[in-house]
């Protein structure tokens, strides 16, 4: 008889700040991002802004440029004699956890907005008469109206009011 | 890509769902009408279990460094978008 032996491997949630790669993780993707926001900001803004806007957002774009191509120099040897600062393969890693989550989190809210479309959100649709508005006849109540309009306005036409102000 | 890489695609893209569950179902089962509410609810029991499929099941990915790295990226776009306003709004 065979025994079939299953390793469950549980998810290494560990509460330990020692195995936290914090310089590697947290550091390298709080530049990128910094330097993502920059670089799309700085295209938006010197693309579609004018005058002084348009300097500033040349200037973002640099700054975005300079950020991400800082971070790629602290990673990867470029040649230039800049020491590494974050390992290439959990750089690598981190890199593919912020996407991954991002495009996780970008499914999960459309999942949501396409089930709340199809579900019926209005409560009061059954309390709605529709054959009161059916019976509703729309040159009566205008005429309704006009008569209330002019009850409230009194007997005088707004003319003579007017002129009778001027001789005052 | 490496099965490593694969492994941690999966399991972050696992967990962001799971995050825009959570916090959707939330808001929609606090703020929603009679109607919405009930899907709230739904939505935050798929977040609960997608939570519990990510600490049961898996592969031997450091959650914790993912998680990290997750934070830290959305932290600097946030920092970024700050930085862009202040030099907008000074200029």
């Amino acid at each position: 008889m065979v025994v079939v032996h299953y390793a469950v491997i549980y998810m290494n949630l560990s509460m330990n700040f020692d195995d936290w790669a914090v310089m590697d993780f947290f550091v390298s993707m709080l530049m990128v991002g910094i330097g993502v926001a920059l670089l799309a900001t700085g295209l938006f803004t010197s693309y579609f802004g004018a005058g002084k806007s348009q300097k500033i957002g040349f200037a973002l774009l640099f700054s975005g440029v300079a950020t991400l191509v800082i971070v790629y120099a602290l990673t990867f040897d470029t040649g230039l004699g800049v020491a590494d600062q974050f390992h290439e393969k959990e750089f690598k890693q981190a890199l593919v956890s912020g996407i991954a989550a991002l495009a996780g989190m970008m499914v999960g809210m459309f999942i949501i907005l396409f089930v709340l479309m199809k579900v019926d959100t209005i409560d009061d649709l059954e309390d709605l008469d529709l054959e009161d508005l059916e019976d509703l006849d729309l040159d009566e109540e205008l005429k309704k109206l006009e008569e209330e309009l002019n009850e409230a306005a009194g007997d005088e036409p707004a003319g003579k009011e007017e002129a009778k102000e001027e001789e005052e | 890509m490496e099965a490593e890489y694969a492994d941690i695609a999966i399991i972050m893209g696992i967990t962001g769902a799971m995050l825009s569950m959570l916090g959707m179902g939330l808001l929609i089962a606090y703020y929603g009408s009679s109607k919405t509410r009930n899907v709230g609810f739904l939505f935050l029991i798929l977040g609960l279990g997608l939570g519990y499929y990510l600490t049961t099941t898996g592969s031997a990915v450091e959650l914790h460094n993912s998680l990290l790295a997750f934070v830290g990226g959305m932290l600097g776009g946030v920092l970024g978008i700050i930085a862009f306003l202040v030099a907008i709004i000074k200029s």
